[in-house]
């Protein structure tokens, strides 16, 4: 492990924020990363966003669809905010159409984010699992949606966890995939790269009085594959007519693709 | 080794600490994909198939395979 940041890669590292770190350590890292900072992750992604996260993730709810009656799988879906949204865009659509209250699973890699998201409310559409996103423990076929919000860029191998979410999903279902991404001009990656690099880790101290990872949060961001490159990886683990969203300039942007 | 219990001995046990069995219809082992037991009374989802035992805490089935103990038989 080095200080230093690294381009080269291998195969038996992998990259913990500008860290290369040996593959079987990554993932004991960020669950350490998200343990610390359970109950802040909403803060954590408030600062980091200036609080536009939500405004993100209540337009992908909008193109995920929801309707009455379909599963919802939340993968890395920590406290469960997309899977409660998801329920109740269905609800809506149910009150007026009839049929069957729609379900999500919200799966975590990290039990404290499950229980941080109980406690704000058991739902009974809702239910709560502790996965690894690499091998999903759900059958083939068996979701109508399959989402992941800021979950992908955690994951040690993100080949294998977009085949899974593949895997789970019945033929016709939908993947949506938030992430913050990379500012798509020059003048908003030079304001972003300044306000990342030296207000966030800051601001994460002072607020949560943990540096280190905020710290992570903004080389992970950085090291996570641009828009197009990220494309072609869902496209390899199978999922037809992909396309790209960019929020807020491409702060963050939303893959959806489908398996036909 | 381990073996369901009759759902009756157990129906004072706070719901809260049940797996929703909407979600037991459609979880597997995440190492063979093979079906599960559900053994209440151990509070343990079992797959023969790998040989393990995952836990469960508060009702959330922990389905990791490094969290999860190994069948002696």
């Amino acid at each position: 492990m080095t200080d230093t940041f690294q381009t080269s890669r291998s195969d038996d590292t992998a990259s913990f924020g500008f860290k290369e770190v040996p593959r079987t350590q990554k993932q004991s890292l960020v669950r350490g990363v998200f343990d610390r900072s359970a109950r802040r992750y909403d803060l954590m992604n408030d600062v980091m966003s200036l609080g536009i996260h939500r405004a993100w993730k209540d337009m992908t709810i909008t193109r995920a669809n929801p309707r009455p009656g379909e599963v919802l799988i939340d993968v890395a879906g920590g406290t469960g905010d997309l899977a409660r949204a998801f329920v109740d865009r269905a609800e809506e659509r149910r009150a007026r159409n009839g049929g069957d209250p729609a379900r999500a699973v919200v799966a975590d890699i990290n039990y404290e984010m499950l229980e941080a998201g109980r406690k704000r409310g058991e739902d009974e559409r809702l239910s709560w699992a502790c996965v690894n996103a690499e091998c999903l423990p759900f059958g083939d076929a068996t979701a109508d949606c399959v989402m992941i919000g800021f979950g992908i860029r955690n994951v040690t191998d993100r080949a294998r966890a977009l085949a899974d979410m593949h895997r789970v999903l019945k033929p016709g279902g939908r993947f949506l995939c938030l992430e913050f991404s990379h500012p798509t001009t020059r003048a908003l990656s030079r304001v972003y790269d300044a306000w990342s690099f030296n207000a966030i880790p800051r601001l994460g101290q002072l607020i949560a009085k943990d540096r280190d990872s905020y710290q992570y949060l903004v080389e992970s961001i950085r090291r996570f594959p641009n828009q197009d490159a990220f494309k072609r990886e869902v496209e390899e683990a199978g999922f037809k007519n992909v396309s790209v969203t960019n929020f807020s300039g491409g702060i963050a942007a939303l893959h959806t693709g489908w398996k036909i | 080794m381990t073996t369901s219990q009759d759902p009756s001995q157990t129906k004072d046990r706070p719901r809260a600490s049940e797996v929703d069995p909407k979600l037991l219809e459609i979880l597997v082992c995440p190492v063979t994909r093979g079906t599960l037991e559900y053994d209440r009374e151990a509070g343990e989802l079992i797959s023969r198939s790998a040989g393990l035992a995952y836990p469960i805490r508060e009702g959330v089935p922990i389905m990791l395979p490094e969290e999860a103990r190994e069948l002696s038989d």
